[in-house]
């Protein structure tokens, strides 16, 4: 990454402060030097040497510290054969029989200046240098067998031990004494570390607020107030999973939850650097996303398509659109950069990100050096590098069938018409071209006119002495001058510029090459400094990588054998999306878990390695991971389909309760009464409960049956999401396999009573719990970016819910646009409807983002975020009071409010703050914000022109006033903290 | 060290639930003059605990307090401003021995037909100190004895982009802080109504944008903040059209009792920043055009920085066109207003320094632009005794090289290719030891010859002068502690006073 030889050549060269032109540095190495600094090693020991009794004990006492197990400095260990022969970053450590050019013998006899070994304490003795080379030169044999390590493996213990690396395995659903508040098997995990903790969960959060949350976290809009009040007045058992179900297939599910992907996948719609040329196609990409969402792609499905969607066989359109997720690297095309340089980042940046997104892995630490804290060698980050080292970025047709059917069309007509003009040439060359000639020779006879000296001599010949070349060339010189020819020619030629342009739009893919590129190990991270070349192979710590045809071979433990076939990267994403990769589906659980709750399960979703956060709830993850790899997924047939599997209709039969009812008589109660209900063990009533309580008895707030504690009684409802056909069932080894559907695994978090927990603080955990890990409560936090925007939009009425399609750009001034460099960011803005698209379809300009989604912390798309920061600062409430995108909102639902609202002001009120949030003003907030009304409609009264001003365009003279303060009003609602708040 | 934000607000409103938090709240706006309960606040801690921006204490004594750090993007040319090099009239239109390109890559050079580019400049001595400067820069001349010249700077990268944001961010790739993102981060900012960090840009806009001061993974608040030279000093910062200030704060003090009876009932700390944030936007609206409105600045401040100069006599196409002149002045003014503010750090842009070819009138016309208002900024803080405690850098992203650019298709050796071997910027003020020169570059300024100061050194002295020690400054990010200075750094102390 850096220019690391340049900045050696400059302290190199320093001696050269006479300017002793012609003078060159003397490089650190020459061949000679060596050869001569070899002849004063030690001489190898004159007799047979025992490994375990002379060497062993050595490297154990004076080496190992540093390079065994997960200690490898410079990428080497030497507590295993293959390991030694292998070597480090510098190379192999020893050549059997050969002593004097081994890596070993040079660096603790101290050849090589600098790098003296054992670094620091004492030097090895001529004596034991003395052994070490006969070893060496006697074949280095190693007891125990090839390929087996020394010290029983102790070294590896901790790595092999460190729980992300473990596979996972379904945990017992643990027993609790509220059994009465298990809604399934999450809640046991969490109420039984709540029991030990002797804390209470929280009460339900009453439905208004569960039904914002909902909306929000499923598809990132508030809910209407219709919605709200048919949940709220649903007395059906399952009322609150019909809502899930519906929120589950709704288009904006995809946008929702696409947008978090585009996240990881560093999506933008430019290249970044200097240039930040626009990519106008990068959509595509999105655009499959979020319909991958929508459809509920199975995960490993989803994984493989976008790794290597383009190796898949018969690889379609969409598959190698997939492929996109890792066009999305930057690109500098300044004017004196270094091509492969610029490669070599975007390769370098594939791995981290695939490390990040899919292993939840700090790969990228091991670009430079081996990985201080995890075990993964700089070997083995160049092991995967390979895989994508033999990419090519290709740019391939993807017209929409409309144009492709308009370009088929236009082309039929072109061609057609060519053809015409093409035949009136022929047949005027084979009817009349002759006698026009002929014509033109007695004219020319006569008139002499200044002919080519060729031409001339040509036609002094009578005709049947000329020979064909000759008849030839008077022909074409004849075409040339002939005017008749000359207008059908051109009728040709003129009509060939008319050819209808082929559809410009093209997919962002990768593409194998056919040979691949030769792969070496970076030395310090330095592309220029190659040290030993690497075949792809995945991580030693994880289970072994299969290849399609050779099912064993794993370049890594290729020491005795080497591996017949090399591995694809098809091969590395199907390792990676394989329910046996220990990490793969944890950490998509805990991201999807994070975005649910705010917060994973793992803190830090980007690191399960051993300096990363330990997980909360070790078996709920487990748990949700194994249930999430359980079950055929997309590529469990191989065929590149679907695949078959059961689909966690195991105890449907068993009458298993998919959710207990809520019954919410009042929810506008919910923040009336905050105490939590005292009775019956936790006694966890909603807020309706707890206040009906002593009127009717106890409500039916509990499921019924609830969980047996075992969690087979779990049942989810067989929705098919995808639309797509039916699956065969087949028995799975556990009833409730989510088969890495997204949707479903969603479904069971969403339909835990954990989730549906109120959100409010509690002071009896302020101290105790701060952060919410124990999940005793829901978490209340601000939206994203650009779902800031989609309520606004949405709240309005302004949000054109049009999915997908071309980036858009909303209003941006002049002078923020020429950020960019020499004005090169175009930001022409988007008209009509297209203005009012979700927030997720701005157009991102990397080096001039738009100043509202960098405002509300959107990623700034140069790596994969896994988690977005949540600033509050004033530059957000600037953006929010008076953005012209803002004030128009609030100058909207002004305008709605009048319209579709009561007549009443006090009406109108609570027609706003429904609209806006879902539930109705209390007494207190009602009275201020008529009050507010009040203050302003004097005020505007008395200065109409700031009112037709203030209430934007359309405002009649006369209901400029009311209509000025109903936007005020509305903009006061649209800045409450609540409303850009998931509760 | 403050590896969560939003955690350190709530543990500090850690009893909001049970009104203690109200309280805190209730001193804010006392505190702001929106409550007047002196009593009722005198108990608890400090309620802009809340706001990130809230000054910390360093890690020891620090000599600067804050900092205007002068970008000129693009790679002034060393070799005609600071660092004469006699040895190259002589040399000129010879070729360089290949020992000393052999394994140097070049942005646009062809190596083979390269030949060394005199600079027609002359250079004087200037102050007590008798530091030489080409005479392109007679007003920073006067202000020798103040600044430090570094004249052995080098650097990793050789492309604009990635030469920007290793200046600025410590890293040559995107998505890491700006020292002044750093610097707020570990220090606040004094500043009560305006951003801890402001950016002033000038002509026309860098190749790194917005990355040149983005807030990178730290949390936004960070950010280096644009004012703008045209609308809204700030983006967004005036009421919209027909809304009078009165009715403004009629607004706000609805939304505030909103959203503190949402507070009360939900007991969220996060509501308490908010309305802390709509407040300070208040403030903001009033304090930013006043610190934008030069009117009341005397005539002869205005005439030392040069405001209202235009670019007479001076046609180039580059150099940012037309207003350039009037706009940098003003910006280093605004620099000193900001400073005098509080504000933490500003970060002065102009680009318009890449000079491969036209050098010598182009090195004109930037110089002339940015002379004088620079050498008057060092003066007017020195004045108003500001300048011990503002750290002052000019800077850029590398150096040019002492061959004569040429590459096919434009006007051979009339320019310079880009150099990181060795480049010069200078430092003044906030501690630094005016009025010596540090390190030497060989006899054709090829190479560092002494004491070369890499970025991350410079980086290391920067956070040390204020106060902090960079290897302690560190963020945990994707599974690792980040610092401005990645894994490198070193304080040169020749350079502190």
């Amino acid at each position: 990454m850096r220019f690391r030889l340049s900045h050696r050549v400059v302290l190199g060269s320093t001696a050269l402060a006479g300017l002793c032109f012609g003078t060159v540095a003397a490089t650190a190495k020459s061949p000679d030097a060596v050869a001569t600094r070899r002849s004063t090693l030690p001489p190898a020991l004159a007799r047979p040497v025992t490994f375990e009794k002379e060497v062993l004990p050595l490297l154990k006492q004076r080496c190992f510290a540093c390079h065994s197990g997960s200690q490898r400095q410079g990428g080497l260990r030497l507590d295993r054969r293959e390991a030694l022969l292998q070597g480090g970053d510098s190379g192999a450590a020893l050549v059997p029989g050969k002593s004097a050019e081994s890596l070993l013998v040079q660096y603790v006899a101290g050849l090589e200046p600098g790098k003296i070994m054992p670094p620091a304490g004492k030097r090895l003795t001529p004596a034991e240098i003395g052994l070490l080379r006969a070893w060496i030169d006697q074949g280095a044999a190693w007891q125990g067998g090839q390929g087996s390590g020394v010290g029983g493996r102790a070294s590896d213990q901790v790595e092999q031990t460190h729980w992300a690396f473990v596979a996972p395995t379904l945990p017992a659903v643990p027993k609790v004494r509220a059994r009465a508040w298990v809604k399934n098997p999450i809640d046991a995990f969490v109420l039984a570390s709540l029991e030990k903790e002797g804390i209470r969960p929280s009460p339900y959060a009453s439905r208004p607020t569960l039904i914002r949350r909902l909306s929000m976290d499923l598809t990132g809009l508030p809910p209407t107030p219709r919605e709200v009040e048919a949940f709220v007045t649903d007395r059906s058992p399952d009322a609150y999973e019909k809502v899930v179900d519906r929120l589950l297939a709704s288009p904006h599910f995809g946008e929702r939850w696409g947008r978090h992907w585009l996240d990881l996948a560093r999506y933008a719609d430019s290249d970044g650097y200097e240039k930040d040329l626009a990519r106008p196609y990068a959509y595509l990409y999105r655009d499959w996303v979020i319909q991958a969402f929508n459809r509920d792609m199975p995960f490993d499905q989803f994984t493989v398509e976008q790794l290597a969607g383009d190796l898949l066989p018969n690889a379609t359109l969409d598959q190698k659109i997939a492929t996109g997720f890792h066009r999305n690297t930057l690109k500098n095309r300044e004017g004196g950069v270094d091509q492969e340089e610029d490669r070599v980042k975007n390769t370098v940046d594939r791995v981290s990100t695939t490390g990040t997104a899919w292993l939840g892995l700090t790969v990228a630490c091991a670009e430079c050096h081996t990985h201080k804290y995890d075990p993964i060698t700089q070997r083995e980050f160049y092991g995967i590098y390979a895989f994508f080292n033999s990419v090519d970025e290709v740019d391939v047709p993807a017209p929409t069938p409309a144009e492709l059917e308009a370009y088929r069309k236009a082309r039929e007509k072109f061609d057609r018409e060519h053809a015409g003009l093409q035949a009136n040439l022929k047949t005027f060359e084979q009817d009349e071209l002759p006698a026009r000639l002929a014509a033109w020779e007695q004219r020319v006879a006569a008139e002499k006119p200044k002919l080519p000296a060729s031409i001339g001599e040509v036609l002094n010949l009578p005709s049947d002495k000329r020979s064909a070349a000759q008849k030839q060339e008077l022909a074409q010189h004849f075409r040339s001058v002939d005017p008749e020819y000359g207008k059908l020619a051109k009728a040709v030629e003129d009509h060939l510029k008319k050819a209808p342009a082929r559809p410009a739009r093209i997919a962002m893919t990768l593409a194998e090459r056919p040979e691949p590129r030769p792969t070496h190990i970076h030395l310090r991270g330095d592309f220029l400094r190659k040290g030993a070349a690497v075949e792809p192979h995945t991580l030693a710590v994880l289970p072994a990588l299969s290849t399609a045809s050779a099912p064993t071979a794993n370049a890594r433990t290729s020491g005795a054998t080497p591996a017949p076939v090399r591995p694809t990267r098809l091969d590395l994403a199907r390792w990676i999306a394989s329910p046996e990769n220990p990490l793969t589906a944890r950490v998509a659980v805990n991201r999807t878990w994070q975005y649910l709750f705010g917060r994973g399960l793992v803190a830090t979703p980007n690191d399960f390695g051993t300096r990363g956060d330990r997980p909360s709830h070790p078996e709920l993850l487990d748990y949700l991971a194994v249930a999430f790899a359980t079950g055929a997924g997309g590529q469990g047939t191989g065929a590149g389909g679907r695949g078959s599997g059961a689909r966690g209709r195991g105890s449907e039969a068993g009458g298993g309760v998919t959710t207990a009812p809520i019954v919410s008589p009042n929810p506008m109660d919910e923040w009336v009464n905050g105490v939590p209900g005292e009775q019956d063990g936790y006694g966890l009533a909603d807020r309706g409960g707890a206040r009906e309580k002593g009127a009717g008895g106890s409500l039916n707030l509990r499921t019924a049956a609830a969980s047996d504690s075992r969690g087979s009684g779990y049942a989810l409802r067989n929705t098919n999401y995808g639309g797509t056909s039916p699956l065969a069932p087949r028995p799975s080894p556990l009833p409730q396999g989510l088969s890495w559907s997204t949707k479903k695994l969603i479904k069971l978090i969403v339909m835990s009573a954990t989730y549906q927990q109120s959100s409010r603080s509690r002071p009896d955990l302020e101290e105790r719990d701060p952060k919410n890990i124990l999940l005793a409560r829901q978490s209340r936090f601000r939206v994203e970016a650009e779902v800031v925007r989609d309520l606004y939009l949405a709240a309005s009425g302004l949000l054109n819910p049009e999915i997908g399609g071309p980036s858009i750009r909303p209003p941006l001034p002049a002078d923020i646009a020429a950020l960019g460099y020499a004005n090169s960011v175009k930001w022409a803005e988007s008209k009509g409807a297209e203005r009012y698209k979700r927030g997720m379809y701005i157009f991102y300009q990397r080096t001039v983002p738009y100043p509202m989604l960098s405002t509300f912390d959107a990623p700034d798309s140069n790596t994969a975020c896994t988690r977005r920061e949540r600033s509050n600062t004033p530059l957000q409430a600037l953006t929010l009071l008076n953005d012209p995108v803002f004030m128009e909102a609030a100058q909207a639902l002004g305008k709605r409010v009048l319209k579709e609202g009561p007549d009443d002001a006090a009406g109108r009120v609570d027609y706003a703050f429904r609209l806006c949030l879902g539930r109705a003003p209390s007494n207190s907030e009602a009275a201020r914000l008529l009050a507010l009304h009040a203050d302003m409609l004097q005020s505007f009264r008395k200065a109409p022109a700031a009112a037709k001003k203030f209430a934007g365009a359309g405002a009649s003279a006369e209901g400029a006033a009311e209509q000025a303060a109903w936007t005020a009003v509305a903009r006061i609602i649209l800045n409450l903290d609540e409303f850009v708040t998931r509760e | 060290m403050q590896p969560d934000l939003n955690e350190a607000r709530r543990r500090f409103l850690a009893n909001a639930a049970n009104g203690v938090g109200m309280l805190a709240l209730a001193s804010l706006f006392q505190q702001e003059g929106l409550l007047a309960s002196p009593a009722q606040a005198a108990a608890l801690p400090p309620a802009q605990a809340t706001d990130p921006l809230t000054p910390r204490a360093p890690h020891f004594a620090p000599k600067a307090e804050r900092c205007i750090f002068i970008y000129l993007e693009g790679a002034p040319s060393q070799i005609d401003l600071f660092d004469p090099k006699p040895k190259l009239r002589e040399l000129h239109g010879q070729k360089l021995p290949e020992s000393f390109t052999k394994e140097v890559r070049f942005a646009f050079i062809q190596k083979e037909s390269a030949t060394i580019l005199g600079s027609p400049r002359e250079f004087k001595r200037y102050g007590k100190c008798g530091m030489e400067l080409a005479d392109l820069m007679p007003h920073l001349g006067s202000c020798a004895d103040d600044i430090a010249l570094i004249r052995s700077m080098h650097t990793d990268q050789f492309n604009h982009h990635p030469g920007q944001l290793l200046m600025n961010t410590g890293f040559a790739t995107l998505g890491r802080p700006a020292a002044g993102a750093w610097l707020t981060y570990g220090l606040g900012s004094a500043s009560q109504n305006l951003p801890g960090y402001v950016v002033l840009s000038a002509g026309r806009g860098t190749s790194g944008g917005a990355s040149n001061w983005s807030s990178g993974f730290l949390p936004t608040s960070y950010q280096g903040v644009l004012f703008r030279n045209q609308g809204d000093p700030v983006l967004n910062l005036s009421n919209p059209d027909g809304l009078s200030v009165d009715l403004q704060r009629k607004s706000l003090d609805t939304l505030r009792e909103l959203n503190q009876e949402r507070l009360g009932r939900i007991g969220d700390p996060e509501i308490a920043t908010r309305i802390a944030a709509y407040e300070l936007a208040f403030r903001m609206q009033a304090a930013a055009p006043e610190l934008m409105d030069l009117s009341q600045e005397p005539k002869h401040i205005l005439e030392m920085y040069g405001v209202g100069r235009d670019e007479k006599g001076f046609s180039g196409p580059r150099g940012g066109g037309a207003g350039t002149f009037n706009q940098f002045s003003t910006n280093c003014l605004l620099a000193r207003r900001l400073v005098e503010r509080g504000v933490r750090f500003v970060n002065l842009f102009h680009a318009s320094w890449d000079h491969h070819s036209n050098l010598d009138t182009e090195l004109a016309f930037c110089t002339q632009m940015s002379d004088q208002p620079v050498a008057a900024l060092i003066k007017d803080l020195k004045q108003r005794g500001l300048l011990d405690t503002t750290l002052v850098v000019w800077a850029s992203e590398f150096g040019r090289t002492p061959l004569g650019e040429n590459r096919r298709g434009s006007k051979p050796n009339t320019g310079r290719d880009h150099h990181p071997f060795a480049f010069s910027l200078w430092m003044a003020g906030g501690g630094i030891k005016g009025g010596q020169v540090i390190g030497e570059t060989d006899e054709i300024g090829w190479n560092v010859t002494k004491d070369p100061v890499h970025i991350h050194d410079l980086h290391a002295t920067i956070l040390h002068l204020f106060g902090m020690d960079h290897t302690r400054l560190t963020y945990r990010f994707q599974g690792r502690d980040f610092r401005l200075t990645d894994v490198a750094g070193k304080v040169v102390k020749q350079l502190i006073s």
